[in-house]
């Protein structure tokens, strides 16, 4: 099943009187990886979370081929790994996947191979809470590519990687998307996402700055007068 | 398809977590020594009132293995409900929050309350094998050579099973609605405490805190404990079991509003109030103690079935007068079996009487049955019995019924020691270290 084109429109939410997200809207594009960047604090794990259900937005919606979701229809749409999480701690890896295979209804052959993708055959004794952070990281890497959602939204997927790591991750992220998966990484890094993803939203306080590629960004940032060469000095322009 | 494979994984799930938690091993340690002291005890003061009884006549005779061994012997697993439970299930229920697991969990459709059903189920499951320690007890008893009456054992058995349910439940929503499992637990033991607190102003004050006091957890073990299975209690417990349960459920909804999670909260407990109040005027019980202790003789029981005019009973007795407690526990908790119109009261205008001894009509029993009316201030069981069988006009046929003779025992509680000291916490310790070797 494909992702297709799914819009996020007029996205909102606010923490008592602190607005997080205000009328954030965006689309993501079938077989993509699409970057939220951004600064720490812009709103990317609110909006990351808010999608996937997990925090209640104040007000929006979301739209898969001008079709508006249902809660039922989100969760079969996407799936989400949160960032700094030890799931599972007590179980071995190769159980932590063996019940992502089953619990979530994978494709047979799929725990396999995504075992060969992420390096991972070497962890599969370890028991999840023992694992590095890099480690860890890559394990739960390995649950959202089990999971049978089309769009996999990945919170800080280099976080806790090392330079060789991030680029193995990188460049296995990319396999992974080709393959037909659409993936949204949430991205502070941007040098990291720069070499990963197709496209990028720019969020800043709860806002969406600009969007679209590499290029397009530096454009925008022309546009208000900052010339900008690269993807960072486009960001640092816009924010 | 999937949503089964799905529960039968979460299931598994659960039952590893449980499996990996030490407050769930450290439980069942524990109550093996636990259950070897109650029953160790239990087994000696038997011994010794059979051996003062003898055969013949005398306390053995009346002796009965529910309330001198039984009762004692699972009054081990009413402490580890109250103390050690409640961090197993708090355990079980936070553990995926607290990890982040349940935000890859909950992307799963299904319904929040199949999760925390698995849970609980799980955690009846760990009741359940814990409660093999006063199984064995059972089955050293039977060793001895005592005699096991299956009905008063599942009566025990099922006080317990509910009880370690309700603290489950407890848990569970305490679990999912605090930040953090320490919070839980001291919102869990709070209401525990809570609850003989109630039990405290009950004794002190009567009237409706009374009647609430009925319904409590200990309450409603001692009932069960002496063979009682009564239809309100136990259909009281189901509900707030579910109640509890439901609480869990709807607080494991992360991504709804807190404010339509509380609406949903109040929902739950106005509901559960209402059915509680339902069930509170159930008057069905099943005695299925060996002797009937919670009965009357057979006669006196046909006697009484044949009034069929409401009986009204005025009792001025204070909450602390032991009288009143006699006549409670001795003589109206069975009427109240027998007669369904029976309305009792209490009058006192203090919580202990000292001070109206004095007073004429204090420790007066009135009655007023069909326009005529007796008073006495007898709190016997005979006493109050003839009070209303002159009443009715009624007799009761005479007893042929020999009554229940007992099973005394005069037996050393052999083994339990080197059973519930020795072997139990070591098979424990062995089994729990089987465990962490495998899973490391």
């Amino acid at each position: 099943m494909s992702a297709g084109s799914v819009e996020v429109r007029h996205l909102a939410k606010a923490y008592g009187s602190v607005r997080a997200l205000a009328d954030v809207s965006l689309t993501i594009r079938g077989g993509e990886v699409l970057g939220l960047i951004g600064p720490n604090g812009a709103g990317k794990t609110t909006l990351f979370e808010c999608l996937a259900g997990q925090l209640p937005a104040d007000g929006g919606e979301v739209l898969r081929n001008g079709h508006r979701l249902s809660p039922l229809e989100r969760a079969e749409l996407l799936f989400y790994l949160p960032d700094a999480i030890t799931p599972w701690p007590s179980e071995t890896l190769a159980w932590c996947l063996d019940f992502a295979d089953g619990y979530f209804g994978a494709t047979p052959g799929r725990r396999d191979q995504v075992i060969e993708e992420l390096q991972l055959e070497p962890l599969l004794r370890v028991r999840m809470g023992a694992l590095s952070k890099g480690q860890r990281k890559r394990a739960v890497l390995a649950i959202g590519w089990i999971a049978p959602q089309p769009l996999l939204l990945v919170d800080e997927p280099f976080d806790g990687l090392d330079l060789r790591q991030t680029r193995e991750v990188g460049d296995a992220l990319q396999r992974h998307a080709a393959a037909g998966r659409t993936l949204f990484l949430s991205i502070h890094q941007i040098g990291d996402a720069a070499r990963v993803c197709d496209r990028f939203v720019l969020l800043s306080g709860g806002r969406v700055r600009g969007h679209g590629t590499r290029h397009e960004l530096c454009a925008q940032a022309g546009d208000i007068g900052a010339a900008a060469s690269d993807l960072e000095e486009a960001v640092l322009a816009l924010t | 398809m999937r949503s089964r494979n799905a529960v039968v994984w979460l299931l598994v799930k659960d039952w590893r977590e449980l499996l990996a938690s030490r407050a769930w091993w450290l439980m069942l340690a524990l109550i093996g020594p636990l259950v070897g002291i109650s029953f160790i005890s239990a087994v000696r003061t038997y011994a010794e009132l059979s051996a003062a009884g003898g055969t013949g006549s005398g306390v053995g005779e009346a002796f009965s293995p529910l309330v001198g061994i039984w009762a004692p012997t699972f009054s081990a697993c009413e402490l580890a409900a109250a103390f050690l439970l409640p961090f197993v299930a708090i355990r079980v229920v936070a553990g995926d929050r607290q990890s982040g697991a349940l935000k890859l969990e909950l992307q799963h459709w299904l319904p929040p309350w199949v999760r925390v059903v698995s849970k609980a189920t799980v955690l009846l499951a760990a009741w359940i094998v814990a409660s093999a320690a006063p199984l064995l007890a059972v089955l050293l008893w039977r060793s001895y050579g005592g005699t096991v009456y299956g009905p008063e054992l599942a009566s025990v058995f099922l006080g317990h099973l509910l009880n370690a349910g309700l603290t489950i439940s407890l848990a569970a929503a305490a679990a999912m609605m605090a930040d953090h499992p320490a919070t839980a637990a001291i919102l869990t033991l709070a209401v525990t405490v809570g609850t003989w607190v109630l039990a405290f102003v009950a004794a002190v004050h009567g009237g409706i805190w009374e009647q609430a006091a009925q319904f409590t957890p200990t309450a409603m073990v001692a009932e069960f404990q002496h063979g009682l299975i009564r239809l309100d209690a136990t259909l009281i417990a189901a509900i707030l079991i579910a109640a509890g349960l439901a609480l869990a459920a709807i607080w494991t909804q992360i991504g709804v509003p807190e404010r339509i999670r509380a609406l949903h909260s109040t929902g739950v407990l106005v509901v559960a109030a209402l059915l509680i109040v339902v069930c509170a005027t159930m008057r069905g019980s099943w005695d299925v103690s060996e002797n009937r202790m919670n009965s009357f003789p057979v006669s006196d029981e046909a006697a009484l079935e044949r009034i069929a005019a409401p009986l009204k009973i005025e009792a001025h007795l204070a909450p602390e007068d032991p009288r009143r407690s006699d006549l409670e526990r001795r003589t109206l908790s069975k009427l109240r079996r027998v007669l369904p119109n029976l309305d009792v009261a209490y009058a006192s205008e203090s919580s202990t009487g000292l001070f109206e001894q004095a007073r004429e009509d204090y420790g007066e029993i009135r009655y007023s049955l069909d326009g005529r009316t007796a008073t006495s201030r007898a709190t016997t069981v005979e006493g109050v019995l003839d009070t209303i069988y002159d009443l009715a006009g009624v007799a009761p046929a005479s007893d042929e019924d020999e009554g229940f003779r007992g099973h005394p025992l005069n037996t050393e509680p052999y083994g339990a020691a080197q059973l519930f000291y020795l072997a139990w916490p070591a098979a424990i310790a062995a089994a729990a270290l089987a465990h962490a070797r495998r899973q490391s």
